[in-house]
């Protein structure tokens, strides 16, 4: 650790809150033992213990197939490839199918778009095919109906008002599927019906601009892997911006420094609310969100400048964020056409300056592309627009929520009360399908049949892995049933496929074999050649034009955004998703309003004091490197039809948004700060784990590295000579796994928790528990700051057990149910744990954590149950991992390293008469990691990847000094200052 | 989670008579399942007389004019420990319920199968004592066999010793009635070491199963299929050597041969009528699950049948020997380490061990003259337990 760097972990360490780390409640549960309650608990436990004693065994049934499928062997895992879609989220995978059931996505290793990892969200979605709340059938004004009554009911009703001239309105979120595109076009014809896309959180600002800027609508491929400096304008794309998953390798790779050429890229982020992109940043620029505009003037103009394009001068940046930006601009033109600016405002104003500066860079056809342009992000304001006004006939709303997500919530649903007509085709209960007279419930994604053209000529399956649960049909199946068409949907996309693929390709020669092909590959690529687009720059002047006239304000701007997790509103039902932590703030469960340090030391605001910000009422959070004139709040919170009641979290700021010239804007102007005095506890997961200090992340710069390679990590070769024992070592005669983590390539978006916890069977807790420190999950990403609180820099840590050779735990527990394995694993036996928390306590990385209560049904005493989440009703307990112990209450649990996954993969290496190869073995959070971050394997073979981590000076141990020998090694961070 | 605990105190009392009275009910629960059944409506008009009569007839009871042994000489009414090959009055009552007598008769008088012939020969019964059968049994479909009475169990003994405890106790301290005080004191020794010995044997046996021998809905032999006609084990469970679990064979696998043996040596056809019917009605035969290891232990076939080689009699006994299979070994941990430990490893041809080069040494210099499974740790817990 280098001597200026001094970390700090939440604010309160500048400025300490009395009960910052005892949360209110605590008294609730943990009531002081009196004699009485002891009683109370030894009488319930002999008179239990007497009862589970006396139970004789009972009978159970062995049932077996009445015909067993040849794909199905019962106790082993089978996997479709399938495709996930769900607006910036996209993702190939591999659906691992266990008796019949869907419990686990994995990335598609040949997928073009996202070979290496999945994001969490991805990760999260097989529980959403278990969720209880779903429609499970047809519904005519809430009550239940035949699907042949209410076809034939609706049928006649849209033939009327067809007839009679009425417009009929179909809402659909962007389709990026060829076949239900052809099939929507098929209805629309037929019923003279309108289609509308409609996005949450639409980019048709971009589409504007490209329109004006290139001659055509597209948006185009970024090649973040080629680009040498990077400089995003508020533009989160390594968590939810246009495709993130994919974004995170390119990025992820050239922070890869293992390999020893120092090729690292330079990222400027210039934002006001810290973002996820933003914290990873070699240089963040705090700036206010309502500068953006004058702040990509003055990048353009600049630039004009010196490239001696005409430049109109414009009201400029503050001096602060100006001298910053020079060094942004010294650099783009270090590295023109292998650079890339972007910016994630929908202005489509923003937009068209952005491409002029590509364009001027010469990045147009290097880091951005035509060639595969991405299909997703088509929705627009017009059908809204039309909704609102003209009168019409029919609604048909399909997987679309704008009640909730748009900002004239209240007249769109004025509108689709009125029209005389309105279905649902939704798969779960929102604020909009309450509105709707029929509901015809389509299944979820893992029962359907579809296809996806995510990017131009990369078309891809999704294939259904798991019988329909409910009495639902996709709605594709019904479009079809409207149009009087009997074939069935899987059919059509056959047909589909053989009319359109199957012409382009020439290794398969049959149509019906190049079908089972691509069910087995899961993507179809078409060849591609490179397009050029035209460019036109008569729209610039125009835009400054525009930008000149947005005038700083002295009131407070509040910019929306999409969080991580939650995303745009489809999260709050899914209780992983609320209860992975976000990635900055470390809160769960929530919602808030970030404000800067300097802001609330002013007002007096505190972590949880409710403000009031127009009409919203929300819990203020304290963000170092906010913007003082900015308030950031996260969408997709505060929803409230069809959610079960304990679900029901944060606050719904869609409303604050605008529509402005036709786009929505999520940036808006004009708001006070007024404490209400109110007070809510939020789930915040850092504050109780502190490392106090300690060496625990090590930095350095690129230059530093580069004149010595272990640069920032000097104290691992000082303390490895203090090593020294008394004691034998561990013998490992075969293998000895070990895992390293690359700090330079985490990026911190949380997809390895969320595998972790599908994998595992990690427990909910719920946000109270959370708040109380007792969350579950088996692997955290620390956070942490360094710097001033203005602007701080931000480092991340992911951390799971170690797997110590010198194991703390080991040694305390005093029925041996911690121990070492002969690979080098700190085996947990959850059978024989008592629960004493000894090693809990011993554990100086506080990775153990401890069942408080029974989570998840396991336990044999009904009373023990806390359920915050509906996660142990049959159907959610249907998404376990059987190859794991669900766990009950009062044992302590760990990382495995995925041992499961260890004993798989060895007994097929024994089975086959081969060794393991190297990167065969991949835990869950390998797996699933975007960024390549994490890298596992046999320590005890020299080759294998992650021994030659190990061997880089970069390595080194999490408090090393203690001489716990971890077999988790993490490489140092290297912010790239050049 | 407040709501766990009652507000008041006396919680010891209430819960001690708690746990009497569920005590009491579960003893006396057989009992008045069994008082209920025998009061149920009486079926197709017929009285009370026709179907004593039927059954005194079943029972043998009758003047019986054929000289043949009474029906449950072989069809026996209530459940036995001993392999009976001809089915129950039970299995009889459920497969002709919905029949009417005159195929009933059929099937008693002109049996159609081997072993039925045989076993039916020169029957002489009246269709008059037919019908009295067929009501009884018709009876007996509704009402079920009835449950014998529970024995006493060892809980109850369990408990008496507790009462004899108490009042030694109770004497030592306060009433000292009895002059001699070693005669409580004994009596205390005895029935709390008696009491101790029972909870140690109970807390051994506790989720162990050995020597459990359920019957099963259809009685397969597998002494039949696997000795006598020389079936290999892996042909019905066939997954054992790639899955964790062996795999019972499904409806339609076993009637790759039972689509043409319908007779059994030892049953005739009633048993694999139950599977053809089975077969018919698109259902699985539900058998009673015998080998059953607890939720924490991971245990897989592949690794010891695939991997290992083991033979399947190694744990599950010679199943090829028995009609009515049971679990041979008792399954526990101290099973699994000690066969761990004895159990060598296909070491040096299988090219995976190649990773375990200490060990290749320690047996190239004669330091292990062979590999067993523990060396390579498959004694560690995370190996069954994750």
């Amino acid at each position: 650790m280098s001597e200026e760097n001094k970390y700090w972990h939440i604010l309160e360490e500048f400025e300490p809150i009395k009960d910052a780390r005892m949360p209110k409640g605590r008294e609730e549960v943990i009531s002081p033992s009196s004699r009485r309650n002891f009683l109370k608990v030894l009488g319930l436990g002999t008179a239990s213990a007497a009862l589970i004693a006396s139970c004789k065994r009972p009978v159970e049934k062995a049932i077996p197939y009445f015909i067993k499928p040849d794909e199905i062997t019962p106790g082993k895992a089978a996997y479709y490839a399938s495709s996930y879609f769900n607006q910036n989220e996209f993702g190939n995978v591999l659906v691992k199918v266990r008796d019949n059931r869907p419990i686990k996505l994995e990335p598609n290793p040949k997928s073009v778009i996202t070979p290496n990892g999945t994001s969490g969200r991805v990760q999260a979605s097989v529980l959403d095919v278990y969720n209880i709340n779903r429609y499970q059938h047809p519904l005519k004004n809430g009550e239940s109906i035949q699907w042949e009554a209410a076809d034939s009911e609706i049928m006649e009703r849209l033939r009327q008002l067809a007839d009679s001239g009425q417009p009929i309105l179909l809402f659909t979120p962007t389709i990026i599927s060829p076949s239900t595109k052809k099939l929507i076009s098929e209805f629309v014809a037929a019923y003279n019906a309108e289609w509308h896309q409609y996005d949450a959180i639409p980019m048709d600002g971009y589409r504007e601009a490209n329109r004006k800027s290139f001659g055509t609508d597209a948006i185009p491929e970024y090649h973040f892997e080629k680009a040498d400096c990077i400089v995003s304008v508020g533009c989160d794309f390594l968590g939810t911006w246009l495709s993130p998953v994919e974004f995170s390798g390119q990025y992820a790779k050239r922070r890869d420094l293992h390999n020893g050429d120092g090729n690292l890229n330079k990222h400027y982020q210039i934002e006001a609310g810290m973002s996820l992109t933003g914290s990873n940043a070699d240089l963040r620029i705090r700036a206010e969100r309502n500068d953006y505009g004058r702040i990509l003037a003055y990048l353009r103009n600049k630039l004009a400048a010196k490239k001696g394009v005409p430049a109109t001068e414009l009201p400029a940046p503050p001096q602060a964020v100006a001298e910053k930006l020079d060094l942004a601009i010294n650099d783009l033109l270090a590295n023109e056409g292998n650079s890339l600016v972007i910016c994630g405002d929908n202005n489509p104003d923003y937009q068209v300056i952005v491409n002029s500066i590509n364009q001027m860079l010469g990045n147009v056809g290097r880091t951005i592309q035509f060639e595969r342009t991405y299909n997703h992000y088509r929705g627009n304001e017009k059908g809204i627009e039309k909704l609102l006004n003209s009168n019409p006939g029919a609604v048909v709303v399909w997987d679309v929520n704008p009640v909730y997500n748009h900002p004239e919530s209240e007249k769109i649903k004025a509108a689709i009360e009125k029209a005389p007509l309105s279905v649902a085709l939704s798969s779960l209960p929102d604020e909009t399908t309450a509105l709707c007279e029929y509901i015809l419930p389509s299944p979820g994604y893992l029962e359907c049949w579809d296809d996806a053209e995510y990017k131009d000529g990369v078309v891809s399956i999704l294939q259904p892995t798991l019988h329909k649960l409910f009495d639902s049909r996709q709605a594709q199946e019904t479009v079809l049933t409207w149009l009087k068409d009997d074939t069935n949907w899987r059919d059509t996309i056959k047909s589909n496929w053989a009319a359109s693929y199957f012409p382009k390709q020439t290794e398969q020669n049959d149509p019906e074999r190049f079908w089972i092909e691509m069910l087995k590959r899961g993507e179809f690529v078409t060849s591609s050649n490179p397009v050029s687009v035209g460019y036109n720059q008569n729209e610039v002047e125009k835009s400054l034009q525009q930008i000149s006239n947005e005038k700083p304000t002295e009131d407070f701007t509040v910019e929306l955004f999409e969080n991580i997790n939650i995303g745009t509103g489809h999260g709050p039902l899914n209780p992983w998703l609320q209860e992975v932590p976000d990635p900055v703030t470390r809160i769960a469960w929530d919602n808030y309003a970030s404000i800067s340090p300097a802001v609330a030391r002013q007002m007096g605001i505190k972590n949880g004091d409710v403000i009031q910000l127009g009409t919203l009422t929300i819990p203020a959070f304290v963000q170092p490197g906010q913007a003082d004139k900015t308030i950031s709040i996260a969408l997709g919170y505060g929803r409230i039809k069809g959610i079960p009641e304990e679900l029901i979290t944060g606050v719904n700021a869609y409303p604050l948004a605008t529509v402005e010239n036709g786009f929505r804007q999520f940036a808006v102007s004009g708001f006070d700060i007024t404490k209400t005095g109110g007070f809510e506890q939020m789930a915040l997961v850092q504050g109780h784990q502190s490392m106090e200090g300690r060496p625990i992340v090590r930095e350095s710069t690129l230059d530093k590295w580069k004149e010595n390679p272990a640069a920032g990590n000097e104290l691992h070769e000082q303390i490895k000579h203090h090593h020294t024992t008394l004691y034998q070592k561990h013998e490992y005669k075969g293998h000895k796994w070990g895992m390293a983590i690359d700090l330079n390539k985490c990026i911190g978006c949380s997809a390895c928790v969320l595998a972790c916890n599908t994998e595992n069977n990690i427990p909910v807790v719920g946000k109270k528990e959370t708040a109380r420190a007792h969350e579950m999950h088996w692997i955290r990403i620390d956070r942490y700051y360094n710097g001033d609180e203005e602007n701080p820099e931000v480092v991340r840590q992911p951390v799971m057990c170690q797997h110590c050779d010198n194991a703390p735990c080991e040694n305390v527990c005093p029925v041996a149910a911690t121990n070492h394995s002969s690979e080098g694993l700190n085996q947990m036996a959850y059978n024989r744990c008592i629960g004493t928390r000894y090693c809990n306590n011993n554990c100086p990385y506080k990775v153990r954590r401890f069942n408080w209560m029974d989570y998840t049904g396991a336990d044999a005493i009904p009373n023990n149950r806390y359920d915050p989440a509906n996660m142990t009703v049959d159907l959610s307990r249907m998404r376990h991992n059987p190859d794991v112990t669900v766990r009950a209450k009062g044992v302590i649990e760990k990382c495995s390293f995925c041992v499961q996954r260890i004993q798989e993969k060895k007994l097929t290496a024994k089975n086959e008469g081969r060794q393991l190869l190297d990167g065969e073995l991949q835990p869950a959070c390998q797996q699933a990691c975007p960024a390549d971050a994490i890298v596992f394997g046999d320590l005890n073979d020299p080759n294998s990847k992650v021994s030659k981590m190990m061997e880089d000076p970069r390595n080194y141990h999490l408090l090393e000094e203690l001489h716990t020998l971890p077999s988790v090694g993490y490489l140092t961070k290297i912010r790239n200052k050049s | 989670m407040k709501k766990n605990f009652e507000p008041a105190g006396c919680t010891l009392l209430i819960r001690f008579t708690i746990f009497i009275f569920a005590f009491f009910c579960s003893i006396s629960y057989p009992a008045l399942t069994f008082a209920e059944t025998s009061q149920t409506v009486i079926s197709g008009g017929h009285s009370k007389e026709d179907i004593n009569r039927g059954k005194r007839f079943f029972m043998g009871l009758l003047p019986f004019e054929s000289k043949h042994q009474s029906c449950v000489s072989c069809h026996n009414l209530t459940a036995t420990d001993t392999l009976n090959w001809n089915p129950s009055a039970m299995d009889i009552a459920l497969k002709y319920a919905g029949k009417d007598s005159a195929s009933f008769r059929q099937v008693i008088m002109e049996p159609s199968g081997k072993v039925m012939t045989a076993a039916h020969q020169n029957f002489d019964i009246s269709d008059a004592d037919i019908q009295t059968i067929k009501v009884y049994l018709d009876q007996l479909a509704i009402t079920g066999p009835g449950i014998p009475k529970p024995s006493i169990n060892r809980l109850l003994l369990f408990l008496l010793l507790g009462i004899l405890i108490t009042w030694a106790l109770l004497d030592l301290i306060f009433f000292k009635k009895v002059k001699y005080k070693f005669i409580p004191a004994l009596v205390f020794i005895g029935a709390f070491g008696y009491q101790l010995g029972m909870l140690y044997e109970e807390a051994v046996k506790l989720g162990r199963s050995q020597e459990y021998q359920p019957d099963q809905p259809i009685k397969f032999s597998h002494k039949v299929h696997a000795t006598d006609n020389q079936i290999d084990c892996m042909y019905c469970h066939h997954t054992a050597t790639e899955s964790k679990t062996a795999n019972i064979p499904s409806t339609e696998l076993c009637m790759n041969c039972h689509i043409v043996v319908r007779e059994g040596t030892h049953s005739g056809r009633f048993e694999i009528d139950k599977l053809v019917q089975a077969h018919e009605q698109g259902r699985s035969v539900e058998w009673v699950r015998i080998h059953k290891l607890p939720d924490h232990v991971f245990f897989s076939h592949a690794q010891h049948v695939g991997a290992g080689k083991l033979d399947c009699t190694q744990c599950h006994g010679a199943v090829e020997e028995m009609h009515i299979v049971k679990q041979e070994n008792d399954l526990s941990m101290g099973w699994c380490l000690e066969c761990h430990r004895e159990t060598q490893v296909d070491f040096v041809d299988n090219e995976y061990y190649k990773t375990f080069e200490a060990l290749h040494k320690e047996l190239a210099s004669g330091k292990k003259d062979s590999i067993v499974a523990a060396d390579i740790g498959a004694n560690d817990c995370a190996k069954c337990h994750y």
